[in-house]
């Protein structure tokens, strides 16, 4: 009886669809979970922050709201394309809890839905080999199609925080 | 003036009223639940901050009937009285008249409340009786159900003409549910309701600037302009406390700190009236508690010193306040022995903190300052109060942290007086506009001494800084650029980080320069252009580039762009810092 539930469970988490909003950095595609998504708006002025790492690019007035924003490119170190250089147009503003903060990207992202089990998250070797904290949560393969789904909080939480706190130590 | 009194006088009632309601509803508690402890705490409690609100008033009657209460749950407390039956309804009955008197205030009726007094008191010394009876006779449990139900006996027909007396007064009020004229907001709302009038100063301020241009409807706009800053300033009042509040309650610091190190002091209050933003006052508050215990465990000597001394045995410490027009400045003063600035030097030598030659250059006021360095404490031994070496450097992050100033002023043998220059409001800051790198930042202007302008020809190097005289004083300046992109991990390189930009400009450029100030130490910053003066309100940062101590906060200009408002206590702090880093910058002095 009660193997028959959990193999009930496992069914629909298998079948249990996920929400992905995938955006370009680099070649590569990476996405988010939607939850973790507010809205997408073209990027407003950005002021600049002084003694910040070169991927915070500043604060924003996004709807009364003033929030970091950031560059993953600059903060993943991808190299880009001369048609990428000349502005990014849209922030994907993200928010949990603690943060609220707006990523910078190229073109409008769009959502995609794919099956739970298309999500590999056995994925620990490539954080090791980064030696960095471990903000890939898996791999999604559909079709032709490799999207990194990242867990955006843990690139910017430890790593930022010990890096602003060192800058402004000084 | 009078004015005061009446909010004075208002605040008390709604207090008053308030533990009223709260005896009532606790004697009710009580009542029911025998013998409660927490209840008869919370009792004794409330009727304490009474009987010291009332007499604080002048309302005579009010704490006399709050003390009488208060004595009576204090023996209650101390198990001497047992509560029974027969005593609830006197009790009760002087919480009616207690009541009574509270309303009296506001409507001068006379209230009769000395019998019911008496018949307390009665029952007070009835209790004081039986417990002496009982140690002599057998101080068994039995002895308490043997003599309890004769007691409160014997006080009822004793003090049975005095209630009959004064029935009919009290009696038309007990009826009546009486409203206070005071509402209690929590103070999140109040921040919340600053936040939204914020916001919508702001947003006048975009609609005027892009209304500007078209010339029309200027009256509209006058009156937009003027309800909304009438608005602003009335919630800005609303959040106005006085001091008071804060200082009454260093009548039991001073009392502890005093009766710890065995001296006789007196706390001495000026100003109370005084209006300051109350979370100005809460973030505050830690540190003046702190400078009254170091005011009492160094400032004031010891009751022999002082005799020695020829002083009065009993030293006094005051407690000052007073308003100006965009700060209010607290003086913490103390009659005691007053700075020992040989000792200061000699610990500050020890500590690292400043070589022989830089301290014979600083005047007192800079030699003072030093008390406030972390781990800086003059007192060779450690006592329970005082001299454990944190707290002073505390009281100076705190004050940073407001953009309150300290100034401290000694002389030996007379007393020590800490002056502290809070800002009267957290909310609104007028701010001087500039631009640097094409981006718009704000000074505010407490901190701002003066606006010059210099070729770059007259600007020297010096050491590993810049140096300009203007109007006969040297002047440290510091290209705001140079700090902003400020590297550490190039410091190892040159230690001329600081004079970058000054290389790189023409000499016979013009450079505008903000001269700031802060405790003592005063810089010119170079930026790009100035810009103009503005009222803006202040908003923090978020997580994660709160972390970023030279920005304190941001607004939004009427362009609808971000404005950052520098930290200026923290950049100073910073410069200066770097400039003891480097062993170049020994011989560059400032002022």
């Amino acid at each position: 009886m009660a193997e028959a539930i959990v193999s009930k469970q496992n069914e629909n988490t298998s079948q249990r669809s996920l929400q992905i909003v995938v955006f370009k950095l680099g070649q590569e595609e990476y996405g988010l979970r939607i939850d973790q998504i507010k809205e997408v708006v073209i990027t407003p002025t950005i002021t600049r922050m002084p003694q910040t790492p070169s991927y915070v690019k500043g604060v924003a007035n996004i709807r009364g709201n003033v929030i970091a924003i950031f560059d993953l490119e600059d903060r993943f170190n991808l190299q880009r394309n001369e048609a990428q250089l000349s502005g990014k147009k849209y922030t994907l503003v993200v928010e949990s809890e603690d943060f609220k903060m707006g990523l910078l990207v190229n073109e409008v992202p769009n959502t995609i839905s794919v099956n739970a089990s298309d999500l590999d998250e056995s994925v620990g070797i490539i954080a090791d080999a980064n030696a960095e904290v471990n903000y890939i949560k898996g791999i999604i393969k559909t079709g032709t199609r490799l999207i990194i789904l990242i867990d955006i909080f843990k690139v910017v939480d430890q790593e930022l925080t010990t890096n602003l706190k060192k800058a402004t130590a000084a | 003036m009078n004015n005061k009194e009446e909010e004075y006088k208002e605040i008390f009632l709604a207090e008053a009223m308030e533990n009223f309601e709260e005896i009532n509803r606790l004697l009710t508690v009580l009542e029911k639940s025998k013998n409660d402890k927490n209840t008869v705490h919370a009792l004794f409690r409330i009727t304490h901050t009474l009987k010291g609100n009332a007499a604080g008033m002048g309302y005579t009657g009010i704490a006399e009937m709050a003390h009488v209460l208060e004595d009576l749950f204090g023996e209650v407390r101390e198990g001497k009285i047992v509560l029974d039956e027969s005593l609830y309804a006197p009790l009760f009955k002087a919480t009616d008249v207690l009541g009574a008197l509270v309303n009296s205030v506001r409507d001068g009726k006379e209230v009769k409340y000395k019998g019911i007094k008496t018949k307390l008191e009665v029952l007070l010394k009835r209790a004081h009786e039986n417990a002496a009876d009982k140690s002599e006779q057998e101080p068994t449990k039995v002895a308490i159900s043997n003599d309890n139900p004769f007691a409160p006996d014997a006080i009822g027909v004793g003090a049975q003409p005095f209630v009959e007396e004064e029935a009919e007064s009290p009696d038309e009020s007990d009826t009546k549910i009486s409203f206070s004229d005071l509402v209690q907001v929590p103070v999140r709302k109040l921040d919340n309701l600053l936040n939204l009038v914020g916001e919508l100063i702001i947003e006048k301020d975009r609609i005027l600037a892009s209304k500007v241009n078209s010339g029309r409807g200027s009256n509209e706009y006058a009156r937009l302009s003027r309800i909304s800053s009438d608005l602003q300033y009335s919630v800005m009042d609303v959040r106005l406390v006085q001091v008071g509040f804060l200082f009454n309650k260093f009548h039991r610091v001073v009392r502890d700190a005093a009766t710890l190190e065995k001296k006789n002091v007196v706390l001495k209050l000026e100003g109370t009236e005084t209006e300051i933003d109350r979370n100005v006052l809460q973030v505050i508050s830690d540190s003046l508690i702190h400078i009254v215990r170091n005011a009492v465990g160094h400032g004031v000597e010891s009751p022999e010193e002082r005799k020695a001394a020829g002083k009065p045995v009993e030293g006094t410490v005051w407690l000052t306040a007073k308003g100006e027009t965009e700060s209010v400045i607290i003086e913490i003063k103390d009659d005691g022995k007053g700075l020992n600035y040989d000792r200061i030097k000699a610990k500050a030598i020890a500590k690292g903190l400043a070589t022989a030659e830089d301290l014979e250059r600083m005047t007192q006021d800079e030699l003072s300052l030093l008390i406030f360095e972390p781990g800086f404490s003059t007192m060779d031994q450690v006592t329970a109060i005082a001299g454990r070496g944190v707290g002073m450097d505390v009281v100076r992050k705190t004050l940073d942290s407001i953009g309150g100033e300290i100034k401290v002023s000694s002389e030996a043998g007379v007393g020590t007086t800490i002056q502290l220059t809070l800002p009267s409001s957290m909310a609104v800051k007028s701010c001087l506009l500039f631009e640097l790198k094409e981006e718009v930042y704000a000074i505010p202007l407490a901190y701002t001494e003066s606006v010059i302008s210099l070729y770059r020809s007259s600007i020297h190097k010096a050491g590993g800084g810049l140096v300009a005289s203007h109007l006969g004083k040297n002047i440290a300046i510091v290209f705001l650029k140079d700090v902003f992109d400020y590297d550490p991990i190039m410091v190892g390189q040159s230690n001329n980080a600081l004079q970058k930009a000054y290389d790189s400009v023409h000499p016979e450029e013009k450079l505008d320069i903000v001269v700031v100030t802060f405790n003592n130490r005063t810089v010119g910053f170079v930026v790009d252009k100035l810009l103009q003066q503005k009222e803006i309100v202040e908003k923090p940062l978020m997580k994660p580039v709160d972390k970023i101590k030279f920005i304190g906060g941001f607004t939004i200009l009427g362009s609808g762009n971000v404005c950052l408002v520098l930290n200026v206590p923290f950049i100073l702090h910073f410069i200066f810092s770097l400039s003891s880093q480097g062993r170049s910058s020994k011989n560059f002095s400032l002022n």
